[in-house]
């Protein structure tokens, strides 16, 4: 599937609403967020004050536990330790500090580049602890860079803000005025159109 | 009658180009900056018009370039409605680095309350700050009907010519109080480095040193009791603590005077009683006030009509 199926901003002068695209689409490649949108709607209407934005995420990002990344046992010789094999590094440095707060910093041991070991009493009964502790959510790191995200697409002064954020699906409606609710229920009816009316999907 | 005085950069290597700086003595031109960046330099300079040709031969021999700058000697502010991301460092510094390459001297401005459309408004102290300079530069986004309907009110109070530069095709007619109106360069969040963003900077370098020129000529009109870059050679002269200052440009000369970054209340007395070879106190043609940038002395050199001569 190729990122960003629709990407839709629009303007009362079409031109204006081109060039308002390129900031839109330097702000999601500067947080990475190209694959994680699959629809993205923008309407300014400055003369109204307002800009709202409907974005439709790809779903189906679970959290990375240890056990998709590495193998968990119980150390060598006997010595009472869990030994962590690592494949992936990237992972490496938040697993530490996860470590460092479960177990504190002085058991845990870094002997090899992809090996950790951690001293604790009964290893046998740390090991799936350890291999179910949740290293990323990628859900939660996606909301708030779309977040940042928003906040950057927005024109500055636009400091009245409405945003909800149901499974998949976000919308943010920014204004310097009051809030109308009409301008909510429209940026609600452009969401319906971008998804053909279909729930949410999974809530988090 | 003293020589025409032309701006000119010279841009080489920093291998013998004491040599140029001899010779531009010599022959009775100013230094106005010099910016050394490890081995290569750049001159800012204002050559008398008749000898430009002895400088260009000495610079080819030197392997370096002089080539000429419309914006040497002026000071201008680049405003941007704040300081937020949104609008800087991309497109704010882009323009003051591309002012720069034409020899000008930038401060940019970041307002504190100009976002916005109707909540955007500038403060006292920034009106004046922005019109101790020769030229302030508004820095706007992507909306004709933010540029033409709700921003102008921050051109409420600023005396000195206003040029606006923004993304859409609109002229400048249609935005009020605005002198000069430049298409082409709105609110972007990248380094603007694409072949018709670069056209739209030297467009506007262009246009705004048609505008210096046009506040040159209403100078020559009544001229300048003495040539600020004459002013910056006598305080070199005569104030050896400038030498000490680190700024890079320590004396900014402007169209119409000098900022000095000495501190006001040690120095004004100095520069106020800073001698000409004629006779006349610098203060007897200029007034020396101080700066609302830190606590900087600002130089306003007065006309021939209100002193009733020229050095």
């Amino acid at each position: 599937m190729a990122p960003l199926e629709t990407f839709v901003v629009e303007s009362t002068i079409p031109e204006e609403a081109e060039h308002y695209k390129h900031i839109i689409s330097d702000a999601i490649t500067d947080l990475v967020l190209a694959r994680a949108i699959e629809q993205i709607k923008v309407v300014i209407i400055p003369e109204e004050t307002l800009f709202y934005m409907v974005i439709v995420l790809r779903g189906g990002m679970s959290p990375v536990k240890v056990s998709d990344f590495a193998q968990v046992g119980e150390g060598t010789f006997g010595e009472s330790e869990v030994v962590i094999d690592i494949d992936n590094e990237a992972y490496l440095p938040q697993l530490l500090e996860n470590l460092w707060e479960m177990c504190g910093r002085i058991n845990v041991h870094q002997p090899e580049r992809k090996t950790v070991s951690v001293s604790c009493e009964n290893p046998l009964e740390h090991i799936s602890e350890i291999e179910e502790m949740v290293i990323e959510d990628p859900q939660r790191t996606l909301q708030s860079r779309l977040v940042d995200m928003a906040i950057r697409a927005t024109p500055e002064g636009f400091r009245v803000r409405y945003h909800s954020l149901t499974g998949n699906h976000f919308i943010f409606v920014a204004t310097e005025d009051i809030m109308k609710n009409e301008w909510i229920e429209e940026a609600h009816k452009t969401l319906d159109e971008l998804t053909g009316g279909e729930p949410s999907g999974s809530s988090s | 009658m003293a020589a025409v005085l032309e701006p000119y950069i010279y841009e080489g290597g920093i291998h013998k180009h004491g040599l140029l700086l001899e010779l531009l003595e010599d022959l009775g031109g100013f230094l106005v900056q010099k910016i050394p960046a490890a081995t290569e330099v750049t001159l800012i300079m204002l050559i008398p018009n008749k000898d430009i040709h002895l400088m260009e031969e000495l610079a080819i021999k030197l392997l370096g370039k002089v080539k000429k700058s419309p914006l040497t000697g002026t000071e201008i502010a680049v405003v941007s409605p704040t300081l937020a991301y949104h609008h800087l460092p991309h497109s704010a510094c882009d323009i003051a680095e591309f002012l720069r390459r034409g020899g000008a001297n930038t401060n940019m401005i970041g307002l504190a309350r100009g976002m916005g459309r109707r909540v955007a408004l500038s403060g006292d102290y920034e009106r004046k700050l922005i019109n101790e300079h020769d030229i302030a530069l508004f820095s706007f986004g992507t909306f004709s009907d933010c540029i033409i309907n709700k921003k102008p009110k921050l051109f409420e109070g600023i005396d000195i010519p206003i040029v606006v530069t923004g993304a859409p095709d609109i002229k400048t007619e249609d935005i009020p109080n605005a002198d000069m109106y430049i298409g082409g360069i709105g609110r972007v969040s990248h380094r603007l480095r694409k072949g018709p963003e670069l056209d739209g900077l030297d467009n506007m370098n262009a246009k705004v040193s048609e505008m210096v020129d046009s506040v040159r000529e209403e100078i020559s009109k009544d001229p300048l009791a003495v040539l600020p870059a004459r002013v910056m050679k006598e305080i070199k002269d005569q104030i050896p603590e400038i030498e000490h200052v680190l700024t890079p440009a320590p004396i900014t000369i402007q169209l119409d005077g000098l900022r000095v970054k000495l501190p006001y209340d040690e120095f004004h007395g100095k520069v106020e009683n800073i001698e000409f070879d004629e006779g006349p106190l610098l203060s007897e043609v200029a007034k020396v006030m101080p700066s609302k940038m830190k606590n900087y002395i600002l130089i306003k050199i007065q006309r021939k009509s209100e002193v009733g001569f020229v050095i």
